[in-house]
C-alpha cells in the first residue's frame, strides 16, 4: 500500500517534472536560430545541418568522429571559397561542452555561427573577418555527456566527463551506484534528515538554507548527500557514478596520470573525443586562435595550467594580454586569469595542447556568474562578503540567488525541499537547485551571454594575423647586380606564429622565397635597421629565409640578385596564408 | 674503393709477407653474420607465425600497431585462455626492441616465446610477447648502409626548413657503414684521444686542451643549408614516447605520450587487460641486475607539502610550514561541497605537485634481493664475466611508465654489453714495454731486450701464435723491419698497449669498445679513419665506430647467451603474487548471528601490488565475497577490497553475518591478476 502511494507520488511529480524552467518542445530548428532555449544534443545536429543546409556554400560539415556510446561529434567549417581555401587563411577554432553538463557553451558556438552566417555580405566588420579567416566548431564535443544531461536526472554538475566505466569505490564493479532522481523532479538534489545532532541549522532568513551550527548548538539537520539509494548494498550511496574521465585532463600536454590529476584517464587521448578533436585540429595547422567554452565563474583562462611549465613568453603574453583585457571588457564581470596561478593546477587540459602542438593563443571561456542573478536595490552594496571561498558562495549570496529565483524567474530554478521516504534512511526531504540552473543562465539571460561571449571571439578573429607584402625597393648596384628589397607587414595584433612555437620548432616558420628563370641571389639577410642600412646576411641559401612577423609589425628583408628578367617574391606562413610579388630586373 | 680494413689481422699478415704497404682485406661486418643469428623485423613477424603453427591450441598472434614505415607491431599470446576475450589468469606482457637499435633484444623475445611453450611455462597464466616494438628503427640494421638510429620512420621536418627528411647520411666511402667525418679546422672542439688516437674526445681547455677537429656524421649537405645530415628520414623514438617524466619538443620523444602509433597500441593493450601482472622489456636497461634507479628531485613528497600563498589564507594554512597529505585533506574537506570526496589525487592535482619520480623505497628492497638471486644465476650459469653496466631507464620510456603509472613488477633485461676492459698492467709487472718506446729503440736495444720480454709483450698486444718472439728479432736482425716502423704499426693497431699514455682522456666504454674491436672483433668494430675528398667540406677523414658494435654481439654469441639468459625472465614471472585463501572460521554469536573470518594469504614471493601501485591505486583490487542465500552482512563489506598483501603475507578477514544456520556461504576470492580462489563456509557444521 506505501509502495503504491509512493509510485503514485512519483508518476504525478513526474508528470510535472521541470529540470528548471520549462524548455519549449517541438521546437522547428530554422535559419536563424533562435536563442531563448536549449539546444538538446539532436537539436545541436539539426541546428548544424540546418545552417549548412542555409548556406551551403559558406560551410562545410564533418563527423569528426563517435563518441563511446556511438554518438556522432560534428563539426562546422564556415569559409568563403571565393577568397581561398581553408588552408591558407588563419583558423580561429571554437568549441564548448567538453564537460557534459556546461551546456550553454555549445550554444555560444551555434550562437557565433549563426551570427556569421546571417550577417555576412550585410556587416561589414562580419564580412571582413569571415572572407579573411577560416571558422572552425566543434560546437558540442562531449556528446554523449551533452546527450545524458538532456535527458537524465541530473545535479547541474554531474554528468561532465566521458563514459568510460570507472570502479570509484574498488568493489571490483563499475558505475554499479547511480544517484536516482528518487522523486522523479528530473534533477539530482540533496537528501536532508531531521536530526538534532547533525552539523547543520536552518537559516532564519530562508529557510531553504543550512547553515553549519556553531559551537554550543544543537543541530537540525544531517546533510545525507546526493539524491539516490545504496544500489550495490555496500553501505554508501552513489559513490561509483558514471565515469570518471575528465575529458579535459585527457590530452597530451603536460599530462599526468589519474593518481596525479584526478580525471586524467588511463592514458592521453584515451577518450573518443580527445582523440577525434586532436586529429581534427592536426590536419588544420592554420589554425591560431582557439576559444573553448565552458561554465562557470565568468573568467578566459590562458595557460600556463602548471607552475612546473614556467612563465609564457613576454612576447605571446603581450597578445594574449591584448585580446583578454578586451574580452574582459566585452563581457562584464568577467576576468582575465592564469589557469595554474589564478584558478589551480590542471594537468593535460585542451588548452594547453592547443598551445603547445597547435600554436594557437588559446583561452578557455568560462561562461556564467551565478552573481549575475541577483535581486536587490539600486544603492544595495555588492551581494559578496568574506565568507564565500574558491568553493562555495556565501548565505549571504544563497539567499539572493533563491529571491532570484522566487521574484525573476518565478521559482523555475529550484526545486523546494519536500518529505521523502527513503528506503534506507526513512523520512527524508529532498530538495535544491534544479539540474538547468546554478551553473547556466535562465533563457531569458541566455541571449545577452551568447552574444557577448560570441563577441568577444569575434574580437580575437578581427586580429588574426593579416599580411601584405611589397618589394619596395630595386636598386642597381651594378650591371648585373640588384638591390632587392622587400617588405612584409603583418597589419593586424596577432603575429603570425606564437613565439612559443618558434621557439620549440613546432613548425617551419613563415618563409620568404626569391626565384626567377634567369637571376641568382647572391646574398640577402634581414634588414637591422633601415636607415643605416644594415642587414644581416644569411650563410647558405640565401634566396629562402625564415621568420615570424610580430602583430603590428614588419620586417624587411634585402637580397642582392644577380642576372635579369622576372624576379618573383613569394610569403609562405603556415597560419597567416600567403602572398606573391613580381617584379623586373 | 678501399674496405675497413681489419688492422690486427692486416698487421700480422703484413709482417709475414715482410712488406709494409697496408692492403686491402676482405672483412665481413660481424652483423652481417652469414649464419642468421640476427633477423628482420618481418623474419621475426614469420618466426612468430612458425610458433603459433606449432602450438595452434595455446597461441594467438594480435597486430598491434601498423609503424608510420608501414610495418606491423605484433604480438604473440601464449596461454590456455587464448579463446577467451576476459582471462581468469594473470598474464606477463613483454616488449622487446622498443628502441629498434639492439636487435639481441627481439631475438630474445623470439627465444622466450619458444621456452614459454617448451617449458609449459604457460600453463597458469597468459604470456604476450611484442618481440619488436619498434620494427621501422629496428629495419636498419638489416640495410646497407648500416645506420643505428632509434627513430621510426614518420616523417619529421628536423631542421625547419621548407623540405621534410631532404637531408640524410650518405655513405660516403661505400663501407657499407654509416660512421663519423672529422676535418681539421682551428675552430674544431674535438681532438684525439691520446692513448688512442682512434677515438675522439671534446677538447677540455681547462686542461688546457685544443680542438683540432670539427666531427660530422658521414654524409652530404644535401640541402645546402651548411648542415650535414640533420633532416634524415626519421620520427620518434618508441622508446621515449611513454608518459612518465614525457618531456615537451625534445628530438625524438614525438608530440605527445602515445603520439606514436606503435606506443598509443600499447596502452590501448596494456590499459584494456587488467590480467597483466608484470612487464618485462627486452632492450638497453636491465631491472633484473640493478634496480630502477632513484635520487630525482620530487616535487610530490607527499610528508612535506607546501601550501601556496594564494590557497593557505582560505585553507587557514601557514604557507612557510610544510604538512602531511593527511593534514592537507583535512583542512580541505570543510570547503568541499557536501559529498564530493577529498582524496590524496585532488589535493595533487590541486596543489599542482606533480607525480612520484622515485621508486618506492619497499619496493627497491624486492629489486636489490632478486638482482642478488640473478647475479648468483648468473655465476652458475658461467656469464658473471665483468661486462659494462646496463643503461639507466630513460625519462618517458617504457620501463618507467610500466614501472610507475601501472604499478606492477616492472623487470628489464640487456643480453649483453662489452667486456669490461681489462685493467692496465703497471709496466713492471708486464713486459714493460709499449709501442712508444720500441719506436724509440734502435734494433740492437730491441734484439737485446731478449725472447722472454718480447714473447710477452706480443702476448700483450694480442699478436697471433706464429709471431714468436723469434721471428720477430729475425725479422729486425735481418733488416726487414725496424724497431720504429714496428711501433708505429702496433700504434695503429690501437691496441691499449700501444703507447705510453696508454688510453687516457678514453672513456672506459671506449676503451671496452676497442678492447672488443682489436681483441674479438679482429678489427671489424671500428672503421680506421681514412681520407676522403668531401665535396663540401674538402679532405676529410671518415671513421670511426661500427654501428651497433656496443650492444650487438657477433651472431655466434647469440644463442648461449640468450640460453643462459632469457629462463631468468620464466623465473621471475613465478614469483608474481598468487592469493589464496588459506582458512577460514565460523562463530556463532546465536540468534543466526555468525562471525565469519577468512584468512587470505599471498603465496608468491612479489608483493600484491608493488607499492608504487598501492600509491598510484592503478592495479585493480582483489575483491573477497560472499554469497548465499538469505544472507545479511551487518557489518563489513559483502564485496571487499583487498587493496594490498605482502609478499608471503597473510591477511584476516571477518564479517558479522545474519544467516539461517544451515546455510552455506560462498566465500569468493577474485583477482584481475592474482588468481582466483574460492571456498564454502559451512554455518552449521564447521567450527
Amino acid at each position: 500500500m506505501k509502495l503504491l502511494k509512493t509510485t503514485i507520488t512519483t508518476v504525478l511529480l513526474l508528470l510535472l517534472a521541470q529540470a528548471g524552467f520549462a524548455q519549449p518542445s517541438n521546437i522547428e530548428i530554422d535559419v536563424p536560430l533562435r536563442f531563448d532555449h536549449y539546444y538538446d544534443y539532436s537539436q545541436v545536429v539539426e541546428a548544424v545541418k540546418a545552417l549548412h543546409e542555409a548556406h551551403p556554400k559558406m560551410t562545410d560539415t564533418e563527423v569528426i568522429g563517435e563518441s563511446e556510446e556511438g554518438r556522432d561529434i560534428w563539426s562546422l567549417t564556415i569559409n568563403n571559397p571565393n577568397t581561398g581555401k581553408p588552408l591558407t587563411k588563419p583558423g580561429v577554432y571554437v568549441d564548448g561542452n567538453i564537460h557534459g553538463n556546461e551546456i550553454q557553451a555549445t550554444e555560444v558556438n551555434l550562437y557565433l555561427m549563426n551570427y556569421l552566417l546571417t550577417n555576412y555580405g550585410s556587416n561589414k566588420k562580419v564580412t571582413n573577418m569571415v572572407d579573411r579567416n577560416v571558422f572552425y566548431f566543434v560546437p558540442s564535443i562531449n556528446v554523449d555527456g551533452r546527450y545524458h544531461f538532456f535527458n537524465d536526472p541530473n545535479t547541474p554538475s554531474s554528468n561532465r566527463g566521458l563514459r568510460i566505466p570507472k570502479d570509484d569505490d574498488r568493489d571490483g564493479l563499475f558505475d554499479e551506484d547511480f544517484p536516482e532522481d528518487l522523486n522523479g523532479d528530473g534533477s539530482i538534489n540533496r537528501m536532508r534528515k531531521k536530526d538534532p545532532f547533525g552539523k547543520w541549522k536552518t537559516d532564519p532568513k530562508d529557510p531553504r538554507i543550512m547553515v553549519r551550527t556553531e559551537p554550543g548548538e544543537m543541530g537540525e539537520w544531517t546533510i545525507l548527500g546526493q539524491e539516490g539509494i545504496d544500489n550495490d548494498g555496500d553501505g554508501r550511496v552513489n559513490e561509483d557514478s558514471e565515469g570518471y574521465v575528465d575529458p579535459n585532463r585527457n590530452w597530451g600536454s603536460s599530462w599526468a596520470p589519474p593518481y596525479v590529476q584526478r580525471g586524467a584517464g588511463n592514458y592521453p587521448y584515451s577518450g573518443n573525443v580527445t582523440k577525434a578533436v586532436t586529429e581534427f585540429m592536426m590536419e588544420r595547422p592554420n589554425i591560431i586562435m582557439v576559444f573553448a567554452f565552458h561554465n562557470t565563474g565568468g573568467m578566459f583562462l590562458r595557460g600556463p595550467g602548471t607552475k612546473e611549465e614556467g612563465p609564457l613568453n613576454p612576447q605571446d603574453v603581450n597578445v594574449y594580454d591584448l585580446l583578454g583585457k578586451n574580452a574582459e571588457k566585452i563581457v562584464p564581470d568577467y576576468r582575465y586569469l592564469i589557469s595554474w596561478k589564478d584558478l589551480y593546477s590542471t594537468y593535460g587540459d585542451f588548452t594547453e595542447f592547443t598551445y603547445n602542438q597547435v600554436g594557437a593563443f588559446s583561452f578557455v571561456g568560462e561562461l556564467f556568474m551565478s552573481e549575475q542573478e541577483t535581486y536587490k536595490a539600486h544603492d544595495e552594496k555588492e551581494s559578496g562578503d568574506n565568507e564565500s571561498s574558491a568553493f562555495s558562495e556565501s548565505t549571504k549570496q544563497k539567499r539572493e540567488r533563491l529571491q532570484f529565483n522566487d521574484h525573476v524567474v518565478q521559482g523555475s530554478l529550484y526545486n523546494e525541499w519536500k518529505t521523502y521516504d527513503h528506503p534506507k534512511y526513512g523520512e527524508v526531504e529532498i530538495g535544491g537547485w534544479a539540474k538547468m540552473s546554478s551553473r547556466l543562465p535562465h533563457p531569458f539571460m541566455l541571449q545577452n551571454l551568447v552574444h557577448r561571449n560570441a563577441s568577444a571571439v569575434m574580437y580575437a578573429a578581427a586580429q588574426t594575423p593579416e599580411v601584405s607584402m611589397e618589394i619596395f625597393d630595386t636598386e642597381k648596384v651594378d650591371n648585373n647586380l640588384h638591390k632587392v628589397r622587400v617588405r612584409v607587414v603583418n597589419h593586424n595584433a596577432i603575429p603570425t606564429m606564437t613565439y612559443h612555437s618558434v621557439k620549440n620548432k613546432l613548425f617551419p616558420k613563415d618563409r620568404l622565397k626569391v626565384s626567377g628563370n634567369d637571376i641568382k641571389v647572391i646574398a640577402g639577410g634581414e634588414i637591422t635597421n633601415l636607415y643605416r642600412d644594415q642587414v644581416r646576411y644569411k650563410d647558405h641559401k640565401p634566396e629562402i629565409q625564415f621568420f615570424r612577423v610580430p602583430g603590428n609589425e614588419a620586417v624587411e628583408y634585402e637580397f642582392l640578385v644577380e642576372g635579369d628578367g622576372r624576379v618573383n617574391v613569394e610569403y609562405k606562413s603556415r597560419k597567416a596564408g600567403k602572398c606573391s610579388q613580381q617584379t623586373s630586373l | 674503393m678501399e674496405k675497413p680494413i681489419s688492422r690486427g689481422s692486416l698487421f700480422w699478415y703484413g709482417m709475414t709477407m715482410l712488406t709494409l704497404f697496408f692492403m686491402s682485406a676482405d672483412v665481413s661486418a660481424q652483423n652481417k653474420d652469414g649464419d642468421k643469428h640476427y633477423h628482420t623485423p618481418s623474419e621475426i613477424n614469420n618466426k612468430l607465425e612458425e610458433i603459433r603453427k606449432s602450438s595452434k591450441k595455446s597461441t594467438k598472434i594480435h597486430t598491434l600497431a601498423t609503424s608510420p614505415g608501414g610495418r606491423s607491431v605484433q604480438m604473440i599470446e601464449i596461454g590456455p585462455e587464448v579463446d577467451n576475450e576476459k582471462k581468469q589468469l594473470p598474464a606477463i606482457f613483454v616488449a622487446a626492441n622498443l628502441e629498434g637499435t639492439i636487435p639481441i633484444s627481439s631475438e630474445a623475445a623470439i627465444h622466450l616465446a619458444e621456452l614459454v611453450i617448451s617449458e609449459q611455462a604457460a600453463q597458469d597464466k597468459t604470456w604476450y610477447i611484442v618481440p619488436n616494438g619498434n620494427p621501422d628503427a629496428a629495419a636498419h640494421y638489416f640495410k646497407n648502409p648500416l645506420l643505428k638510429d632509434s627513430r621510426n620512420d614518420l616523417s619529421h621536418n628536423d631542421d625547419m626548413d621548407e623540405n621534410t627528411d631532404e637531408d640524410g647520411f650518405e655513405d660516403l666511402n661505400e663501407d657499407g657503414f654509416i660512421t663519423k667525418m672529422r676535418v681539421k679546422d682551428p675552430t674544431g672542439e674535438w681532438r684525439p684521444v691520446e692513448g688512442d688516437s682512434r677515438l675522439m674526445k671534446k677538447a677540455d681547455p681547462t686542461k688546457g686542451e685544443k680542438g683540432i677537429y670539427k666531427l660530422y656524421t658521414e654524409g652530404i649537405d644535401d640541402d645546402g643549408d651548411g648542415k650535414y645530415n640533420e633532416d634524415g628520414k626519421g620520427g620518434v623514438n618508441v622508446n621515449r614516447n611513454f608518459p612518465h617524466l614525457f618531456k615537451d619538443f625534445t628530438e625524438t620523444g614525438g608530440a605527445w605520450p602515445g603520439s606514436t602509433p606503435e606506443v598509443y597500441a600499447i596502452f590501448d593493450f596494456v590499459y584494456s587487460h587488467p590480467e597483466i601482472a608484470m612487464t618485462f622489456s627486452y632492450g638497453a636497461t636491465n631491472f633484473s641486475k640493478v634496480a630502477p634507479k632513484g635520487g630525482r628531485k620530487s616535487s610530490a613528497d607527499f610528508e612535506n607539502l607546501k601550501i601556496p600563498e594564494s590557497f593557505a589564507d582560505q585553507l587557514g594554512a601557514d604557507p612557510d610550514k610544510t604538512y602531511t597529505m593527511d593534514e592537507v585533506i583535512r583542512m580541505v574537506e570543510p570547503l568541499a561541497p557536501a559529498g564530493f570526496e577529498v582524496t590524496e589525487s585532488v589535493v595533487a592535482s590541486f596543489l599542482g605537485l606533480g607525480a612520484v619520480v622515485n621508486p618506492q623505497s619497499e619496493d627497491l628492497k624486492f629489486y636489490n634481493e632478486l638482482a642478488d638471486q640473478y647475479k648468483e644465476y648468473l655465476k652458475e650459469k658461467g656469464l658473471d664475466a665483468e661486462r659494462l653496466g646496463p643503461e639507466a631507464a630513460k625519462d618517458a620510456s617504457f620501463e618507467l611508465w610500466s614501472y610507475y603509472h601501472l604499478g606492477i613488477p616492472t623487470f628489464s633485461m640487456d643480453f649483453w654489453r662489452l667486456p669490461k676492459p681489462k685493467k692496465e698492467k703497471k709496466d713492471e709487472e708486464g713486459s714493460g714495454l709499449t709501442a712508444d718506446k720500441i719506436e724509440k729503440m734502435s734494433s740492437e736495444e730491441f734484439v737485446a731486450l731478449g725472447e722472454e720480454k718480447i714473447g710477452m709483450f706480443l702476448e700483450e698486444i694480442g699478436a697471433p701464435d706464429q709471431f714468436t718472439a723469434k721471428r720477430v728479432i729475425g725479422m729486425i736482425e735481418g733488416g726487414q723491419m725496424t724497431p720504429k716502423r714496428m711501433g708505429t704499426m702496433i700504434k695503429k693497431m690501437g691496441n691499449a698497449k700501444g703507447s705510453d699514455s696508454s688510453s687516457d682522456g678514453a672513456s672506459e666504454k671506449d676503451k671496452a669498445l676497442m678492447a672488443f674491436n682489436d681483441n674479438v672483433l679482429d678489427g671489424s668494430g671500428f672503421v680506421e679513419w681514412e681520407s676522403y675528398n668531401h665535396p663540401t667540406l674538402g679532405e676529410v677523414e671518415i671513421g670511426g665506430e661500427v654501428p651497433f658494435v656496443r650492444n650487438t654481439p657477433p651472431g655466434n654469441m647469440v644463442d648461449s647467451l640468450l640460453k643462459a639468459q632469457v629462463p631468468w625472465t620464466i623465473t621471475l614471472s613465478e614469483k608474481i603474487a598468487k592469493l589464496q585463501i588459506l582458512n577460514h572460521e565460523v562463530q556463532s554469536k546465536g540468534s543466526n548471528v555468525f562471525k565469519i573470518t577468512v584468512w587470505v594469504e599471498n603465496e608468491n614471493y612479489l608483493p600484491f601490488p608493488t607499492a608504487m601501485g598501492k600509491k598510484n591505486k592503478q592495479p585493480r583490487p582483489a575483491i573477497l565475497s560472499l554469497q548465499a542465500k538469505g544472507l545479511k552482512v551487518l557489518d563489513g563489506k559483502q564485496r571487499t577490497p583487498i587493496n594490498s598483501i605482502g609478499g608471503h603475507e597473510v591477511k584476516k578477514y571477518s564479517w558479522l553475518v545474519r544467516s539461517p544456520e544451515s546455510n552455506t556461504i560462498d566465500v569468493n576470492l577474485e583477482s584481475t591478476h592474482a588468481w582466483n580462489d574460492r571456498t564454502q563456509v559451512n554455518l552449521g557444521g564447521s567450527k
